[in-house]
């Protein structure tokens, strides 16, 4: 049943550009683009345990990097967003190294993350040579080889393409040592140590994994809207946005980021397009804010556990 | 060479000592009880000898190698395994998936893995209910699964820590079979435990502790009439 959904739901995605307007083809890269950076996440959030509150960090530095690149050095985003993800990934073995030798779990460690992101952030935003705090405007040159171009359909591709290899490396990862390991660590890491599992190695790989992965959607996010500021892209808001999408959707499953996505996003997109006019700005907030504490209040596994649960559910009666 | 040696072994928070000077030796096949009234530093012992305490002082070898300053999985790879006073599964996690990762400390591979943990929850008749989530299961459940979960690391040593509290009678006799069958299966046992009965039909040997030190070290007839053992338990008793 779950293959049947997931080949179906899979046919329509890759076809619905050709049915569909632009307007609708903008909204599912918004709701691709926050699955996959969730996805991604989720990896060191849902599977490890180990919420991090500043991935807006990693995606800054994606976005950044292959953005400076090309704007100083004329360098194709192709190639530099590996340069922006090995970055963010010593970003996050630093980060993690230092978090982890001092014991630093739980609570204490979304703070930290929180404030190497607001670091970055901070750093970025008085540096002029980084762009400061008017941002980076990428020229606009429509070339398939600088990773531009005029139509949104093949942005819609690719971060596409990006949502499947993430939920590819997740489900390797899931039915692997590593994705055994990282349950482990999240459920009680002192239990986890003494069966044979070096905590901090795996936690260490779990922020590695999931940095390289945010920072390539940084670089897609740089090409896509050719735009980029300290606040948005490293800001506390977008980490926000991204952890809750995993939460409300179910951490620490395939699905979860996915379906949180699908939930949340259209909710921001569509209220913000519908309401701000007419003394209603405040609206989306408000309904968007409404939805999280109901689902928070009544589904805490998550939408998409839920989900699954319902359809195990219906396959065992049947 | 014993398997274990534990020698001049201190450990003190603040101005107590909870283990003051310890020395013992386990040998290989052995099963060894671990008794003294509550407080007496028989859990600090296990959380030194399995790497989650640093000693103040002293030694320990185990196959002759020092386990001071090693981390829990790295005493775990070496080949001790222990279980928790009070038990840590991995609550969300199935039945299987706890035995899992237990599993995979020595397998060679993630198939091997699997067919030892699955191997391990039929022999300690957990395997119907090996999907079932870790937190739903009952007490004596839960503490089966924390040793199946231990042994699924394929230790040469196991620490078991008070494994019969909260057991009815006969879940305890069910206990007391389950770990002579571990012993027969080559691994060496250092057993803590309050329930009398099983601690003097399992053991070998037992070894007495009292604030922090050892008071008697010999076979169960002779610690059992040694006075110094009675006062130490009378005296206990007395006091509280």
């Amino acid at each position: 049943m779950g293959y049947l959904l997931t080949g179906l739901g899979s046919v329509v995605l890759i076809a619905l550009p050709l049915f569909v307007g632009s307007y609708f083809v903008t909204i599912l890269i918004s709701i691709l683009y926050y699955a996959y950076l969730s996805g991604c996440w989720n990896i060191l959030g849902g599977y490890a345990g180990q919420l991090s509150l500043g991935h807006a960090a990693f995606f800054g530095i994606g976005a950044y990097t292959s953005s400076l690149l090309f704007m100083k050095w004329q360098i194709s985003p192709w190639l530099s967003m590996w340069v922006g993800a090995l970055l963010a990934m010593c970003f996050g073995l630093f980060m993690g190294s230092l978090s982890f030798r001092f014991g630093l779990r739980g609570f204490y460690f979304v703070l930290v993350t929180w404030a190497f992101a607001e670091l970055l952030r901070l750093i970025t935003l008085s540096l002029d040579v980084l762009g400061g705090p008017t941002g980076i405007f990428i020229s606009y040159k429509t070339s398939p080889w600088q990773f531009q171009f005029s139509s949104k359909v093949p942005y819609y591709y690719i971060i596409l393409g990006l949502v499947a290899l993430e939920l590819f490396i997740s489900y390797k990862i899931e039915g692997s040592k590593l994705g055994f390991y990282l349950k482990a660590i999240r459920e009680n890491e002192l239990a986890a140590e003494g069966s044979g599992v070096p905590t901090t190695r795996y936690k260490l790989m779990a922020v590695v994994i999931s940095a390289f992965l945010t920072a390539l959607g940084g670089t897609f996010y740089a090409q896509y809207l050719r735009y980029m500021d300290p606040e948005t892209t490293m800001g506390v808001s977008l980490s926000v946005e991204i952890m809750i999408r995993a939460m409300v959707g179910g951490s620490g499953t395939l699905i979860g980021p996915f379906v949180g996505s699908f939930i949340l996003t259209p909710l921001s997109e569509l209220s913000r397009t519908y309401f701000t006019k007419g003394g209603l700005e405040g609206l989306p907030l408000i309904i968007y804010g409404s939805v999280l504490i109901l689902i928070v209040l009544f589904l805490p596994q998550g939408v998409g556990t839920w989900m699954m649960e319902k359809l195990a559910g219906y396959r065992n009666k049947s | 060479m014993s398997l274990l040696e534990v020698r001049r072994l201190t450990k003190s928070f603040g101005g107590l000592k909870a283990v003051a000077g310890v020395d013992f030796r386990l040998d290989k096949g052995e099963i060894v009880g671990l008794i003294g009234p509550n407080g007496a530093g028989k859990t600090t012992l296990f959380n030194l000898i399995s790497g989650y305490l640093t000693p103040d002082a002293g030694e320990i070898y185990f196959r002759g190698v020092s386990l001071i300053r090693q981390k829990p999985h790295e005493v775990c790879h070496l080949g001790v395994a222990r279980t928790f006073q009070i038990v840590q599964p991995f609550p969300n996690l199935t039945t299987f998936e706890n035995v899992m990762v237990g599993a995979l400390n020595r397998a060679s591979s993630f198939e091997e893995g699997r067919a030892l943990a699955l191997e391990i929850l039929k022999s300690m008749k957990l395997f119907e209910k090996r999907q079932v989530l870790a937190k739903n299961l009952t007490i004596s459940d839960r503490k089966r699964l924390e040793m199946a979960r231990a042994l699924a690391t394929q230790p040469d040593l196991l620490l078991l820590d008070e494994v019969m509290a909260g057991l009815n009678p006969s879940e305890v006799e069910e206990m007391i079979r389950l770990i002579q069958r571990i012993r027969k299966q080559g691994v060496t046992l250092l057993i803590i435990e309050h329930v009398l009965k099983a601690i003097m039909s399992l053991s070998d040997r037992i070894v007495v502790l009292h604030h922090g030190e050892k008071i008697a070290d010999g076979s169960p007839e002779i610690v059992s009439r040694d006075t110094g053992v009675i006062e130490a338990y009378l005296g206990d008793l007395l006091l509280s």
